[in-house]
């Protein structure tokens, strides 16, 4: 059996289900610390745009939506994500057309499901992710997402904080977007040093005597808040942290 | 700058107006300005009850003249007041929305001198938020009954969102427990408003409340029937083309020898939602929910009710059966109706299919068949039971966010 190993990029994965196509048994993942059995053998995928290129163009040819869903699915954290989208990949192939509403086929259902928890992770971070502003006044931050979302994040924040600086900086993959007042672009982060504007502790106390106020302390349902508000995100939320 | 106390006042005072949604206004961002809508609302917390934070939710101030009977903030109650300006309102917002704390304001009021003065304070407000400050976020703003309707009109240009509450479901228990509103001084100006909306629609704008109107009532302090709610909410979607009517369950925390002493039980409100969403999503009429003078069945939802009373129109078939009439399947819900009709169109689904499809089977079981195939209880006594225990389950779950209700130490609705 092969293991065809890409470096998590999208062109690596495209060369990869040209090569792996027609090979049935084949595993593709870019999980370097994959388990290996006595009869694999490890193929390591040398990204190609022509193959790639070759692929994307079938698919659109199909179904014109699956690229871009299959680049969401890249983004998670499954470690499954890109056999699940060669599977997917193969069914759009084999069918002729988009397979998105075949709910009865498994490969379709653990597709979107990857699919919708990178949206889903998306949508509740517009929610969840928390600014701090330091004392040059630019906004800055800290979150470790499950999924690497946060170049989707930054076309939501610059439409509506358009006219301040703001970093949205993922501790786990050593990743930030950076918006300057005009454009924002990513880049590679590390640590960063952050010093508070004067007002930053009044305004993060108001909110959490805010949180705390609008709480009815009669009704408790704390299954409820984790359910709709996991324990993962509060490490950042100035209202759950102590 | 605002301190901690008076915002602790004004949020108390506020909390239990139960509407929190930011939905229906994608209103964009303007040139140097901060905010945008999202059309489908953003939670940006959740408290230990449950709820979610998407606005700022807040009174201008509870010092209250009117003395409605249920209000916690009602004229002769003797509890701290306190009042905020515009710019300390605008200066939170703008804070709060900066750092990603809140999505937008949900803005209030007690009236606290006429109700001219008080919906020009808090129009005023808003126009320094949005003009002054060039806020482009969400703003649910509170309608103040009899005030002058040109400074309403002047509101309902600047926000996304109005509510006038209803507070109690006819006009003789508004008499009885809050004298200084009239239904006219509700409904007038929701009429104003859906009158505006449609002038604005029809001219391709979306200036006016792009959001809509919403409206609130209090369940179980009075002594309207469920038949008698439902009708008056459909009336109130179909006249006033309301997105949402929120229903909130009456708490006694005020004595008064005009309200019961007991609490309207928070399971009537669930199955008062429940029914709800089967107006508005699922083609019912209130008449086949529940009729005029009776209330909606504790044991069942309404769905598996009505479906009870209609076992005749069942089982049907999975691979068959018209979106409508899954979607009046017991357990089948609008997503799974539409992947059920979406999936038939290229494989002929059985049992195993759906259960792999996520479709929860529990209710549904009894009323399909897949390819001809039952695989539910065979007599109206064993369905009964089954569903029984299906629902019980569910509703301690939903209520047990209101196990300690009747201990509640303020009162249901903070405003107005």
């Amino acid at each position: 059996m092969r293991i065809y190993l890409t470096d998590g990029s999208a062109l690596s994965f495209y060369t990869a289900v040209f090569d792996a196509f027609r090979d049935k048994d084949c595993v593709l993942t870019s999980q370097e610390d994959v388990q290996l059995s006595i009869d694999s053998e490890i193929v390591k995928v040398v990204p190609d745009e022509k193959k790639c290129n070759r692929v994307r163009a079938g698919l659109d040819a199909l179904d014109k939506g699956a690229d871009e869903e299959i680049l969401l699915s890249l983004r998670s954290c499954d470690p499954l994500k890109e056999q699940t989208a060669l599977e997917y990949i193969r069914l759009i192939f084999a069918y002729k057309r988009s397979v998105k509403k075949m709910a009865h086929l498994p490969a379709v259902i653990e597709f979107n499901d990857i699919v919708s928890k990178v949206t889903g992770e998306t949508h509740k971070l517009k929610g969840f992710l928390r600014f701090i502003e330091s004392d040059g006044g630019t906004l800055y931050a800290p979150y470790s997402p499950d999924n690497d979302i946060t170049d989707l994040l930054m076309p939501h924040f610059a439409a509506r904080l358009q006219s301040e600086k703001f970093v949205i900086h993922d501790l786990k993959r050593k990743i930030a977007g950076m918006y300057n007042g005009k454009e924002w672009i990513m880049c590679e982060a590390g640590e960063a040093e952050i010093y508070l504007s004067e007002y930053e502790r009044i305004f993060e106390n108001l909110w959490k005597k805010y949180y705390k106020s609008v709480n009815i302390a009669s009704r408790p349902h704390e299954k409820q808040m984790k359910g709709y508000m996991p324990v993962r995100y509060w490490k950042y939320l100035p209202e759950k942290r102590d | 700058m605002l301190d901690e106390t008076t915002l602790e006042i004004l949020t108390e005072s506020a909390k239990y107006d139960v509407s929190c949604s930011s939905s229906g206004s994608a209103r964009a961002n303007k040139k140097g300005g901060m905010g945008n809508g999202s059309y489908g609302g953003i939670c940006h917390s959740f408290t230990p009850d449950g709820r979610c934070i998407s606005l700022l939710k807040i009174l201008m101030s509870n010092e209250c003249l009117y003395d409605c009977e249920y209000c916690p903030n009602r004229k002769s109650a003797d509890v701290p007041r306190a009042h905020i300006t515009p710019d300390e309102v605008c200066a939170l917002v703008m804070n709060f929305y900066k750092r990603n704390y809140i999505e937008g304001l949900f803005l209030s009021s007690a009236v606290f001198d006429t109700p001219d003065r008080t919906m020009e304070l808090l129009t005023e407000t808003v126009a320094k938020l949005r003009k002054v400050y060039n806020f482009n976020g969400y703003i649910h703003l509170k309608g103040i009954p009899h005030a002058d309707p040109v400074t309403v009109m002047r509101a309902a240009r600047l926000v996304d969102r109005m509510s006038y509450n209803i507070e109690l479901p006819s006009e003789q228990s508004l008499k009885l427990l809050a004298p200084q509103k009239t239904k006219n001084s509700l409904l007038m100006p929701m009429r104003g408003l859906k009158e505006a909306i449609d002038r604005d629609r029809e001219a391709k704008r979306r200036k006016v409340l792009p959001a809509g109107q919403t409206t609130q009532m209090i369940i179980g302090a009075s002594p309207e029937s469920d038949g008698q709610i439902l009708k008056l909410s459909e009336a109130l979607y179909r006249n006033m083309d309301l997105k949402r009517v929120y229903y909130s369950s009456y708490i006694p925390v005020v004595k008064s020898s005009l309200l019961p002493s007991v609490g309207a039980g928070l399971l009537r409100e669930h199955r008062l939602y429940q029914a709800d969403w089967l107006i508005r999503f699922y083609g019912f009429s209130v008449d086949e929910i529940c009729a005029e003078n009776e209330n909606l069945s504790p044991e069942y939802d309404p769905k598996c009710a009505w479906a009870l009373r209609n076992m005749h129109l069942f089982p049907v078939e999975i691979n068959t059966a018209p979106l409508e009439m899954l979607l009046r399947v017991p357990g089948i819900g609008a997503k799974s109706a539409y992947r059920i009709t979406e999936a038939r169109k290229f494989t002929r689904l059985g049992f195993e299919n759906l259960a792999k499809m996520r479709i929860v089977l529990k209710r549904a079981r009894h009323f399909i068949t897949c390819n001809g195939k039952f695989y539910g209880s065979g007599s109206l006594a064993q369905v009964k039971t089954a569903l029984l225990i299906a629902g019980k389950s569910e509703v301690n779950e939903q209520l047990s966010m209101f196990s300690e209700a009747s201990t509640a130490v303020s009162a249901l609705t903070g405003e107005l």
